[in-house]
């Protein structure tokens, strides 16, 4: 059997779409095509013809064809989140069409589908939602109204007479209905209206209830397209080894010691290492072993989980410092000696993590004289075309952006080292070529979520309360890469999440940060700064409750003013029996926190024999405003749990020699079925009008509560992450 | 390179390869099975699950070698039209987040199925410790799984 055929055909089904988009997991073969009933309502948003039939844009966002094709476009990448089912949804209630029969495509780079939050288009920091449903919203009652115009005047009455439907507009005095196909072309032609009026949310009939994900059924029979099953005819395939140590470069490599093997085309160097290029990825992959390469370990041979620790300790115990929160008489942890009736303080360590997305990095590129395109799992777009460009010295509308599904993100898949290295393999070979890490490179090559470590010092009343917190963070940049405007030579926003903006009412508070430079590449990973940070916060306050012998929920309840903190952190309290007394030798630990715009609390229910914790049961509420569809956000909630165990319990990256220890899943541990317990989530609709993320909320509040809860069962507080550093393992 | 006669989804075929080569990318690169996946190379994260001989095995560290004479079934195999009680249950319940993994999930489920028309929570762990998930699915895969067993019961009871 000859696999062309079928690589032909994926690449068909991948094909760029008549707007520049990229048409992907439309699996529809002959075979597909004959999908019982039960299923073609769901494929259909990924099934429906390309037309060559006139096709309208109303805006960026929608376009109609004359033959009825209503196409929908996300602008946002797909990485497991929802994002390409629940925005186009926002577009598809808006408009009135048929949610069945919609076509869904991915945008192209450019400045229309940027987060107007921040004019920069990509998809992460749990903004997908929160950036662009007022924007989708006003941008499918645009095209609705245009619609509607359009009817009106073909039939000569009043557009207020008239409304949609189903994909029809209805003039409601004469029950007279026109297709969107027949009135779009007319439609395009009319002035978008100043202000077009969004529906209420009582008159939702596609958001606020569960939609099947559009791409599920691609997901489900082998057919979907990932950066790794991507091909374009005539393709070569790369296998990368990059420097060992951070920071090193090659030194040598010997070209004729791989080049005679089978398959081998090239071996080409990139950035920090150096590819083989061969006809298929395995034979790249074995002469990528045989290959005779030195590198120079560079300025960082000597770090290690060892001296970053003692570097971490001498900032913290040293005196540079930015303050960068003061509120009250924001007195320092140094001051509060002799001022309160009690002060207490305690140090919180939160550890390096890898993204180890199931599909490891890997892109595909062909460069040419006209220019470069890419087809890959890629969260950031506009960073991406704007390093290409660069590096090739294109001018950016030169360099084209195109997304598969991505196995996982987490924020790796921001950066543009790997799509770097495949567009400098294509350009060397002159073919299109496919660059694909092994785990090996993914988990020693990521840029890792930074350890921190934080001291957080309280002044007590009489009673307990806190009326004075002081917090100090050492943590190295998050931000760096993916967004260096954000970032100056002693502060990085996002290493404050969790602390600028605290729910609880302590009149002194006071932030002081200190940014570490440390020879390890750092980045955004979920849950950013929120996850060290609310581990800290959440554990400490914990603290201070059982200090004051007070409960925890009710100590919490007690530091709260905000509704809605408060609806979130009742609700978890009695879903989770909070109030009914845990079996002898249970603990229940609990934690809340606002992160990403989501009020999010946990409970966590667990007792510890011999070092090994039996986790019973786990229970969340969260209020992330109107959940637009209830359960993509509970899947997320429950994934991001299970992380939470992971990050809380097992997984940690170590470094020696300026190298990464970890190399493949049984170093880098993450959660499996047997270590996950029942998991139940709540939704708290609030108001669309503070609308949060689901994406990375998840493991925030899980780890504290765990850690909360293990005080409870044994009495032990533990301060530093991963818990099996302590003897502690999921049983 | 020797020609190695396997049965893949079905279909009797004839592939050259290396005889050490893994049959994860013999699916992918030779005969343009893309479904199992790559995900760590050493058998410790199920992406790459398939059925050899009826046996839930990883792909990636499987000779093409041993493979042949056999019969592999990949989720390509399954069915392409989701009718499978695992593809269905999958469907029903949403499992899928990134959907990376899923494929190698649905493959070692199946393969309990086949084995335990009725299988308790603890023969869902035994079974499924070697699959892992980033995206946190296992919740809605335990039940997926439970509910897949009552899809292929009433199947059953028709026939």
């Amino acid at each position: 059997m000859n696999g062309n055929g079928v690589s032909r055909r994926f690449f068909m089904t991948t094909a760029v779409a008549a707007g520049g988009g990229l048409l992907i997991g439309s699996l529809m073969d002959a075979e597909l095509s004959g999908a019982t009933a039960a299923i073609a309502a769901a494929e259909a948003p990924l099934n429906a013809p390309l037309t060559s039939a006139l096709n309208s844009p109303l805006n960026p966002w929608i376009r109609i064809s004359s033959d009825d094709v209503v196409t929908l476009i996300s602008s946002q990448s797909e990485m497991g989140q929802g994002a390409m089912t629940t925005l186009p949804a926002v577009l598809a209630e808006e408009l009135g069409a048929d949610w069945s029969r919609v076509k869904i495509e991915f945008s192209p780079t450019a400045p229309p589908y940027r987060n107007p939050r921040i004019n920069w288009q990509f998809t992460g920091n749990s903004e997908s939602t929160t950036g662009f449903f007022e924007l989708l919203r006003t941008m499918g009652a645009s095209a609705r109204e245009m619609l509607i115009i359009a009817a009106a005047n073909r039939w000569g009455v009043k557009a207020e007479e008239c409304f949609t439907e189903n994909g029809k507009v209805f003039h409601r005095p004469t029950g007279r209905s026109l297709k969107f196909g027949d009135v779009a072309e007319d439609a395009a032609k009319i002035a978008p209206p100043a202000q077009p009026k969004p529906k209420p949310e009582s008159e939702w009939k596609v958001l606020g209830k569960p939609l099947r994900r559009v791409e599920t059924p691609a997901k489900l029979n082998g057919s979907a397209v990932f950066g790794l099953d991507f091909s374009v005819p005539g393709m070569v395939h790369a296998a990368v080894k990059q420097s060992p140590a951070h920071g090193g470069a090659v030194a040598s490599f010997d070209k004729s010691s791989v080049i005679n093997l089978p398959g081998v085309i090239d071996v080409v160097p990139i950035p920090n290492g150096v590819a083989v290029v061969a006809k298929q990825y395995w034979q790249a992959r074995q002469a990528l072993r045989s290959l005779k390469v030195n590198f120079d370990d560079g300025p960082n041979a000597s770090l290690s989980t060892e001296s970053l620790n003692a570097q971490y300790r001498a900032a913290l115990d040293g005196g540079a410092w930015k303050t960068v929160k003061t509120e009250g008489r924001a007195v320092s942890g140094e001051e509060m000696t002799g001022k309160f009736a009690a002060v207490v303080s305690q140090e919180y360590e939160s550890q390096f993590l890898a993204h180890a997305t199931m599909e490891p990095m890997n892109c595909t590129a062909h460069v040419t004289e006209d220019g470069c395109v890419v087809w890959g799992p890629l969260q950031g777009n506009e960073l991406t075309q704007l390093t290409l460009a660069a590096t090739l010295k294109l001018p950016p509308e030169k360099v084209t952006i195109n997304r598969t599904l991505l196995g996982g993100g987490f924020g790796r898949r921001l950066l543009t080292d790997f799509v770097v290295q495949a567009a400098l393999i294509s350009r060397a070979v002159g073919k299109p070529a496919k660059a694909v890490w092994s785990r090996e490179e993914d988990m020693q090559h990521d840029v890792y979520r930074p350890a921190t470590l934080q001291r957080i010092t309280a002044g007590l009343d009489q009673t307990g309360r806190p009326t004075a917190i002081a917090h100090k963070v050492v943590s190295p940049s998050i931000l760096q890469y993916v967004f260096a405007p954000a970032v100056t030579e002693d502060n990085d926003p996002s290493c404050l999440e969790g602390l600028m903006e605290t729910h609880y009412e302590i009149p002194d508070q006071r932030v002081d940060f200190h940014l570490l430079k440390t020879g390890v590449p750092t980045s955004v990973l979920r849950t950013t700064g929120y996850g060290p940070n609310i581990f800290a916060v959440e554990s400490f306050i914990d603290e201070l409750a059982h200090r004051a012998k007070a409960d925890p929920y009710q100590f919490r309840h007690g530091l709260l003013k905000d509704e809605r903190a408060l609806k979130v952190l009742d609700t978890v309290a009695e879903k989770s029996g909070w109030k009914k007394r845990a079996p002898k030798g249970v603990g229940r630990g609990i934690a809340y926190t606002e992160a990403f715009r989501t009020h999010i609390a946990h409970v966590v229910e667990l007792s510890v024999t011999n070092g090994l914790v039996k986790i019973h049961r786990i229970t969340c509420a969260i209020d992330c405003g109107v959940a637009l569809d209830p359960e993509i956000c509970k899947n997320s909630i429950e994934g991001g749990t299970v992380w939470g165990l992971g990050a809380a319990f097992k997984s940690n990256i170590s470094f020696k020699d300026g190298r990464t220890v970890e190399t493949n899943f049984h170093e880098f541990q993450i959660p499996h079925m047997y270590e996950t317990p029942p998991i139940e989530v709540h939704i708290v609709n609030s108001s669309t009008k503070g609308m949060g993320g689901t994406g990375e909320v998840g493991p925030v509040t899980l780890i504290p509560a765990v850690a909360n809860a293990l005080f409870a069962a044994t009495g032990k507080r533990y301060r530093s992450l991963p818990l099996s550093k302590h003897g502690l393992t999921i049983g | 390179m020797r020609q190695i006669s396997i049965t893949v989804n079905g279909k009797a075929l004839v592939v050259e390869a290396e005889p050490e080569k893994p049959l994860l990318w013999v699916l992918r690169e030779d005969l343009g099975l893309t479904g199992a996946k790559y995900g760590c190379g050493m058998a410790l994260c199920g992406c790459c699950t398939v059925h050899l001989n009826g046996d839930a095995i990883r792909s990636c560290v499987t000779p093409v070698a041993r493979a042949e004479g056999k019969t592999v079934i990949t989720i390509e195999g399954l069915s392409r039209d989701l009718s499978h009680p695992v593809q269905q249950a999958w469907q029903e319940i949403q499992v899928p987040q990134c959907g990376y993994c899923q494929p190698g999930q649905m493959m070692s489920a199946a393969c309990l199925l086949a084995q335990k028309a009725k299988p308790t929570d603890t023969d869902i762990d035994d079974a499924m410790s070697g699959n892992i998930c980033r995206c946190g699915t296992y919740p809605r895969i335990r039940r997926a799984i439970h509910r897949a067993a009552e899809i292929a019961a009433v199947k059953g009871g028709r026939q």
